[in-house]
């Protein structure tokens, strides 16, 4: 079953002409699936810096990588045809981040909704038109009437995001690339928003990337996740086991971060990086050495590769060496099924610290 | 964010909403008058001024402004008012026809080569530097020598608009480029559009303001290279254009003679050509940037 | 996984009622009101704001855009422009009227007595100025006299109290990270020892990681400098781990001000129970809860309670009766019909 797209290898490089030092690499050898049926959902989650908005951007196809290739129905992006390059337009879609700039403030907010459904021949006359979106933003909780007819500065942030969920259900993608679709959002609509996406899983099919920095939205919307920590995969798997017990160092810090909403748990301290650690030259071996407080001499030689821990993860540091290496090195054969309930079958555990419960 | 989320409504009556526009733009409204006075002299101005007044002899010459020459005649019996009335028009002709050929290759060459960049984005800009770095007047005076003999209105727009493209394609392009980028562009793009549809229904239309006041300034700056070439003699000799007229009351030393009348009608008027020109300049800047804006 | 030792140096709720005879007043808020003046009317955006704030204490200020938070802070340091205005009320900072005072005088208590720290460091930071010659620029400004080799070693001093390497005195803004950069904002707010520090969002741009990094920062100083710290924001979790007390703001008013354990314990208000029961977890799945309907026009708000068209437990006297911000409970205060003042509470 050819996936819907996949990334293969995909490396990203800014800058980095004569002088070495501009060179950054904001994604590293990434290789993932994302097949088309079941529908699915998987979270990116990474912090400013980790990658997680270039891989939106590539396979949005709004970029190309330096290495590797984003292929769509198993054709590379840069070798598609006029009529395929549409097809994919059509089957791929995006909801941005910012609510404000997605929208040309010299149209109404019709247009956003208008321009996807002629252009995709998606409707045969206006009146055709007019009835889908109507229905569209009702299944998105908005009032027509309250929203259509209006410039963008009108409309509350909440109430656009929701206009482009009611757009992508307008052109039924097959899979959405959600780029911290509510980061930008109040508080109180949140919940609203996020709903809404997962429904368009469950409801109408359409599988989901939900890249973001939030790993609790995360948890309670995908089946799978991958932690990437700047521009490399640190973990990746079922999204339950990866959360509950962390186990790359990186992810442990991430979750460990995280101020939970509960005045009785509070953040644990940070550990200082090892004497090893220190040592560590960013540019080669593995990216976190040098905040690790279990960094040792292999780390800083080469990066380490993608240890399959269970079934249904992986992680990418050397402290779970004694587990196989993912072989096809692609994310998704690490994946949980989606809807897959109760915990992953552990098959290994870390070789030199006891990583979990202390 | 504080932003107080207070929804902005359209004012109900349009007349309303464009009284309540030009109250903020008082520089704008400004410059819209002076031009229109300028307008409105060239269009009913020959109504009552006989064309003849133009032709060289149609009145005693060295005239000082009388009830029967308003503005009095000069050297070879022209009549100034004549002059002022149907020679302005002309100056602003080959203003408007080089400011918008100037704009339409500026628009053509700066939206391809912001939006497109790479090679193509290197030829233009790269055309558009070189031209800007070589002083204009001298490619306009090597131009306009080489039409030797009687130049027409349309040609001397001609020459000028030579020099009327540069400006508009480095500004457009620059505008481009941060325009790029934007999340709307990048909507269009996941919506099927193309490259073109995307620069015309996207890109063009929140540019208009400043696309208007790039409109402006290069017909601001055709007409300032066209009454400079005038001056040295090099313009349609035949037509009484204000250069001209300048051109002429300088070869007959209208100065040296105190023939006041002569010199400094056609001044006034570029002066308040330009003047207005500035202002509607600087007014659609405001428009354009909303920051300049006098808070209402 | 987390550790679930109590924090660290920070009273416990119980403890609070011996600190409020012992430790001092710091600012006493009365009834503030700032309203913003725009072509269609007058906006509410602070509508009869009172609260205290104890030397030592963390109180945080939580509530959605619109709620009026930011106002507060920026009225707090009369740092309040056109179309903005504070309309009435008093500020008491350590007994003196801060509202009341002329310009001069309040421009020696910023940063000497009460200071700014907000998100987004790009608006606080002077981008070509270096690190250290903002610090000392601040100083000067207060009138602070210091030699040429004494201000660099206060400045290297004052960087490491914030946890910068001294390099970064000679740095300008843009060569330091979001953190860091956060940090040096945060070394020019208390460089003159504030006895208020308000905190607006600091973290929002930031990491999670980094945020953590930076409030743990900021408490540490809160400690050593005994001084009082008001943190703003919108993420109950941040709140959970730093303040003492903590106030819900909605459509400009305080509609609960309670410990933080009791408020997460058992919320009085219903805004702030949808609110925490809204929060996402991460100890199980479950389906995202928002709250229903829209926050309020400020500009036209509802007759009597401004939640009552949300609120689930609505009654007939919530649509006509503006609730009071009263002491229902020992050290709770709650504006809403639904609770009576209890025996023992005052």
């Amino acid at each position: 079953m050819t996936p819907l797209l996949e990334a293969r290898g995909v490396t990203k490089v800014y800058g980095g002409g004569l002088f070495q030092r501009d060179r950054t690499v904001a994604l590293d050898n990434l290789s993932l699936r994302i097949e088309a049926a079941p529908p699915t959902i998987i979270a990116v989650v990474g912090e400013s810096g980790s990658g997680k908005t270039t891989l939106a951007r590539l396979l949005l196809g709004l970029t190309v990588p330096t290495s590797g290739a984003i292929l769509y129905q198993g054709t590379d992006l840069r070798r598609l045809s006029r009529r395929e390059w549409r097809r994919f337009r059509r089957d791929v879609q995006a909801i941005f981040q910012d609510p404000y700039e997605v929208y040309n403030p010299f149209y109404k907010v019709d247009h956003v909704l208008l321009t996807p459904l002629k252009k995709f021949g998606l409707v045969h006359s206006d009146r055709e038109a007019r009835e889908r979106i109507v229905e569209a933003l009702e299944a998105v909780g908005l009032r027509p009437d309250e929203t259509l007819g209006r410039y963008p500065h009108q409309l509350s942030g909440g109430q656009r995001q929701r206009v482009m969920v009611a757009r992508a259900l307008l052109i039924r993608p097959r899979l959405i690339i959600a780029d911290e679709p509510v980061s930008m959002v109040d508080a109180s609509l949140r919940a609203t928003i996020l709903e809404s996406l997962r429904a368009l899983t469950r409801d109408f099919g359409v599988s989901l990337v939900y890249i973001t920095h939030d790993l609790i939205t995360a948890y309670q919307i995908s089946d799978n996740v991958v932690v990437l920590y700047r521009g490399a995969v640190a973990e990746a798997g079922h999204v339950e086991p990866v959360v509950q017990e962390p186990q790359h160092p990186y992810t442990r810090l991430l979750i460990g971060s995280i101020p939970l909403p509960d005045p009785e748990r509070v953040w644990s301290e940070e550990q200082e990086p090892s004497e090893i650690g220190r040592l560590a030259d960013a540019a080669q071996g593995c990216r976190f050495a040098n905040r690790c407080p279990y960094a040792m001499e292999m780390c800083l030689g080469t990066s380490p590769p993608l240890y399959q821990t269970e079934q249904y993860r992986v992680v990418a540091c050397y402290l779970y060496r004694e587990n196989p290496v993912l072989v096809s090195e692609h994310l998704d054969d690490a994946f949980a099924p989606p809807s897959t309930v109760g915990p992953a079958v552990a098959a290994g555990g870390a070789v030199d610290e006891p990583l979990s419960g202390e | 964010m504080t932003a107080v989320s207070v929804s902005l409504e359209r004012r109900q009556s349009r007349i309303g909403r464009v009284v309540g526009g030009l109250r903020a733009y008082p520089m704008l409204v400004a410059g819209l008058a002076l031009i229109g006075l300028v307008l409105l002299v060239s269009a009913v101005g020959p109504l009552f001024v006989p064309r003849e007044g133009v032709e060289v002899g149609s009145a005693p010459p060295d005239q000082r402004p009388s009830r029967e020459y308003l503005l009095g005649t000069d050297t070879v019996g022209r009549q100034i008012l004549a002059i002022i009335v149907y020679g302005t028009p002309l100056t602003l002709q080959i203003g408007l026809i080089a400011g918008a050929i100037g704009l339409g290759i500026g628009m053509l060459f700066g939206f391809v080569a912001g939006y497109y960049g790479g090679t193509v984005d290197h030829l233009f800009r790269g055309a558009a530097d070189v031209f800007l770095t070589v002083p204009g007047l001298l490619i306009l005076v090597v131009i306009a020598t080489t039409f030797k003999g009687a130049v027409s209105v349309m040609t001397q727009a001609l020459v000028v608009s030579a020099l009327a493209w540069m400006y508009p394609t480095r500004t457009i392009r620059s505008q481009v480029l941060s325009m790029r980028e934007r999340g709307y562009v990048q909507l269009a793009k996941l919506s099927g559009m193309s490259g073109p549809e995307i620069i015309v229904k996207e890109l063009i239309p929140n540019l208009l303001p400043y696309l208007a006041a790039s409109f402006v300034s290069a017909v601001s700056a055709a007409i300032l290279a066209s009454i400079g070439l005038e001056a040295l003699g090099l313009g349609p000799q035949n037509e009484p254009t204000l250069g001209m007229t300048i051109y002429w009351s300088l070869y007959y030393t209208s100065v040296l003679r105190n023939l006041w009348w002569w010199w400094s009608p056609p001044i006034v008027m570029i002066v308040i050509i330009f003047v207005g020109l500035f202002l509607i300049s600087a007014g659609l800047d405001q428009v354009a940037n909303p920051r300049l804006r006098r808070a209402v | 996984m987390n550790d679930v030792s109590p924090r660290l140096g920070q009273p416990r709720a119980a403890e609070i009622t011996r600190q409020d005879e012992e430790a001092g007043v710091m600012l006493q808020v009365r009834d503030l009101r700032v309203s913003y003046l725009t072509s269609r009317g007058a906006v509410q955006a602070v509508n009869g704001v009172s609260f205290t704030l104890r030397r030592g204490e963390a109180l945080g200020l939580v509530g959605e855009s619109g709620s009026g938070k930011s106002t507060i802070a920026l009225a707090l340091m009369r740092l309040i422009k056109p179309p903005g205005v504070i309309e009435g009320g008093q500020v008491f900072l350590d007994g003196r009227d801060i509202l009341a005072l002329p310009d001069e005088e309040m421009r020696r208590l910023r940063l000497a007595e009460i200071a700014l720290i907000t998100q987004g460091a790009m608006n606080s930071l002077n981008p070509v100025m270096r690190i250290r010659d903002q610090i000392i620029d601040a100083w000067r400004e207060h009138g602070e006299v210091v030699e040429r080799g004494e201000a660099e070693e206060r400045v290297r001093d004052l960087l490491r109290w914030v946890g910068l390497r001294p390099e970064v005195a000679r740095m300008y803004p843009h060569e330091l990270s979001g953190g860091m950069k956060q940090r040096a904002v945060i070394a020019i707010a208390i460089s003159l020892r504030p006895k208020v520090i308000i905190a607006d969002e600091p973290t929002s741009a930031l990491d999670v990681v980094v945020q953590r990094q930076i409030m743990q920062t900021l408490r540490r100083i809160q400690r050593d400098l005994g001084a009082a710290v008001i943190l703003i924001g919108h993420d109950m979790g941040l709140m959970a781990q730093f303040v003492d007390r903590l106030g819900v703001m909605y459509a400009g008013k305080l509609v609960e001000v309670s410990p933080i354990r009791e408020i997460f314990r058992e919320p009085l208000h219903p805004y702030g129970e949808l609110l925490i029961a809204s929060l996402p977890s991460l100890a199980r799945k479950a389906e995202f809860q928002g709250i229903p309907g829209l926050p309020p026009s400020l500009l036209d708000p509802p007759p009597g309670c401004p939640f009552h068209p949300r609120c689930p437990h609505v009654m007939e006297r919530c649509r006509v009766e503006v609730p009071v911000l009263e002491l229902k409970r020992p050290h709770r205060w709650v504006a809403c019909h639904l609770y009576q003042v209890e025996e023992g509470s005052a």
